[in-house]
């Protein structure tokens, strides 16, 4: 199990905020959270709910308008600016200045709370700079350069900078904005391999529901009223996440901890056939504004055949046949 | 073990280097407008050679290269400072405008303070009261296109805004040069050619202080230049300050640019250029490799415009800016195409 000991970061009424001489923006308030060795935190939220705003917050890139963030025990502003590069560290969304740079020299660049003044590596920070590009799987392409790689090498390179800095905490902001599919769940996952060998806690902000209601330990929800915490499915089962997403065109099932969208006023249509087909034409229908129905009168048959699937419509006495569900759609009945 | 290679590498090209720039150092004393024998060079430095050949090569020779060793190195590690600074592969003292300013400053002197208080061209005053006027000018374009650029993401913006500066600049400058008298007219237009012979003695060592002071400052900074490849948000999350950091950098290449400017005019595309000869040379992005490199690599190639500027003629020497244009116009040229390139040649 994981170590259950004190909050290694948490935020007590935090209020945050943009504040200049002239106005002050509160962006949300009553923040209370925390998170704790060892554990993956998903921060997730609408658009402009001021997810990048918590977390420049707790890396103390903005000061907080009121309330306490603490990390390992002591409160932020007592943590001078030389440790706490030491306790966290960062990784934004904004695009690498120079584009040129080598895969080991932006992860050295990690070392930098470490180097004396001009930036000497020692063997040490070698090592752990070797551990780091190991770890997330770039040792091979230490030699290449960051605008030579793909995006989900260039994350993998950020996360290796933030390892390298050797950090008990790692926020990431949007680590997995702009990937593909595989590659997100392979950030996800590397991520989540940090907290279960390496015992870090990262905190990272994203859009993708689906992986982050699946693989983190905890989740950080941002909505309208403040912020919640808890175990994905607490927060499933508490409905929190539903109203949060609250939207006329999507609906949340509980049950499958996944968001559809919402179907208008249906038509009943019968269904029947082999797996996997039948499953996948009870989508399409839905799609196309049916839902099934067995009593209804127009009746649906899937079979596989030799040659593939075949999709049979009955309407009465007349019967057609297609080999595509989408032959099947364009000629469902009319109203 | 996988360190040792690129590093054995990296101190040969840096020894070939430095070797080059003696070299080229070594020959832009022998060679010169006015032909004289290679051992008489010698005698002269040695302070044994004839009357006529000591005035040539003490008096003109050994300043002008020392001018062109110090100012190619000075301006080029300008140059690659405000790359960093500005994130920006064609920032530079005469591409920003930076170089401009230094001139208005140095116009300021020559055309209205000079007359008014009669300074004579070797006067001390004169020395320093031309680099503090050129850091002014370069410091002042300097701070409106920092202030531009922290509210402009966009590079091209920044740029537009430097080219406009320097036009506004040389607008005011003409207006000086036609309220003003046919000899000082003379002097200024003879500075903006550009030209590293001009030099006193005197004048080399209050450049030769700038110059140190400037390249210290610029040393010192290597590691918060290192962060900043990876943009300003990390840079402050590692422990940065960008503020000061900004205002010290600044500083630093104001100073450079500024008092080479002051003494040999404003030096075409040495700035842009450079830092990327030596990134190619070097194929690193860490400032420890690179200013050194920069700065080598800025005196070798002001050196060899300097050679080419004096030798091919035969008594005739044609300004130098003329020589750094063609050498530097195809780098800026390359950078802008080749970043297109860049996709194509993954």
């Amino acid at each position: 199990m994981r170590e259950r000991g004190v909050a290694l970061a948490e935020t007590l009424e935090l209020t945050i905020g943009y504040s200049s001489r002239r106005r002050c923006v509160r962006v949300m308030e009553h923040l209370s959270v925390s998170a704790g060795s060892g554990e993956l935190v998903a921060l997730i939220g609408r658009n402009g709910a001021g997810k990048s705003t918590l977390l420049r917050t707790l890396v103390s890139l903005q000061p907080p308008i009121g309330g306490t963030v603490r990390l390992q025990g002591r409160d932020l502003h007592t943590i001078g600016s030389t440790m706490l590069p030491r306790i966290v560290s960062y990784t934004s969304t904004e695009p690498v200045a120079e584009r040129n740079i080598t895969v080991r020299e932006a992860v050295s660049l990690g070392r930098f709370p470490y180097t004396n003044w001009i930036g000497a590596m020692t063997s040490a920070d070698r090592e752990a700079v070797d551990l780091a590009l190991e770890d997330t799987g770039m040792l091979e392409l230490a030699g290449r350069r960051l605008d030579s790689i793909s995006d989900g090498e260039r994350q993998r390179t950020l996360i290796a900078r933030s390892l390298a800095q050797d950090t008990e905490l790692l926020v990431m902001d949007e680590p997995t904005a702009f990937l593909d599919l595989p590659s997100r769940y392979g950030i996800v996952s590397l991520l989540r391999k940090l907290t279960r060998e390496k015992g870090k806690c990262v905190l990272y902000s994203t859009h993708d529901l689906d992986t982050a209601l699946n693989e983190a330990d905890r989740i950080w929800l941002m909505h309208g009223d403040g912020i919640t915490e808890g175990a994905p499915e607490d927060l499933i089962l508490s409905g929190t996440i539903a109203h949060a997403f609250e939207s006329p065109l999507l609906s949340f099932s509980s049950h499958e901890g996944t968001f559809s969208f919402v179907r208008g006023k249906r038509r009943g249509i019968a269904l029947g056939g082999d797996a996997p087909a039948l499953s996948l034409t009870e989508k399409a229908l839905g799609r196309c504004g049916y839902t099934v129905d067995q009593k209804a009168d127009v009746k649906i048959t899937v079979k596989r055949e030799k040659e593939g699937w075949c999709w049979t419509i009955a309407e009465g006495s007349q019967t057609r046949s297609y080999s595509t569900l989408y032959d099947l759609m364009v000629h469902l009945p009319e109203e | 073990m996988r360190d040792r290679l690129p590093s054995m590498k990296l101190s040969l090209t840096m020894t070939g280097l430095l070797l080059v720039t003696l070299l080229l150092f070594c020959a832009d004393i022998l060679f010169g407008g006015t032909p004289v024998e290679a051992a008489d060079v010698v005698k002269a430095l040695l302070g044994a050679g004839s009357p006529e050949s000591e005035i040539i090569v003490m008096e003109f020779r050994l300043p002008r290269a020392l001018t062109a060793l110090i100012a190619g190195a000075a301006l080029s590690v300008s140059g690659l400072l405000m790359q960093t600074l500005f994130r920006n592969p064609l920032a530079g003292p005469d591409v920003l405008g930076i170089s401009s300013g230094a001139g208005l400053g140095v116009a300021l002197t020559v055309l209205t303070l000079s007359p008014l208080f009669a300074f004579s061209a070797d006067s001390p005053l004169q020395g320093w009261g031309m680099i503090l006027a050129a850091w002014a000018g370069a410091g002042m374009v300097m701070v409106i296109i920092m202030a531009v650029s922290s509210r402009m993401r966009d590079i091209m913006t920044v740029l537009i805004v430097g080219l406009m500066l320097a036009s506004a600049i040389s607008a005011v400058v003409s207006l000086m040069q036609y309220f003003s008298n046919e000899a000082m007219l003379r002097t200024y237009v003879i500075w903006t050619m550009g030209n590293l012979g001009n030099i006193s003695w005197q004048q080399l060592r209050a450049l030769t202080i700038a110059a140190l002071a400037g390249m210290i400052l610029a040393f010192v900074m290597v590691k918060p230049l290192n962060a900043m490849l990876m943009g300003d948000t990390f840079s402050r999350t590692v422990g940065v300050r960008m503020k000061s950091t900004r205002v010290l950098l600044l500083a630093a290449a104001s100073i450079l640019a500024g008092s080479v400017t002051a003494f040999c005019g404003p030096l075409a595309f040495i700035g842009v250029a450079v830092p990327h000869v030596a990134r190619l040379l070097f194929r690193t992005t860490d400032h420890r490799t690179l200013m050194p490199g920069t700065a080598l690599c800025g005196a070798a190639i002001l050196l060899a415009s300097d050679l080419i500027s004096t030798v091919p003629g035969g008594g005739h020497i044609i300004p130098v800016n003329t020589v750094t244009s063609l050498i530097g116009i195809p780098v800026v040229l390359w950078i802008i195409l080749g970043k297109n390139a860049m996709g194509g040649r993954r």
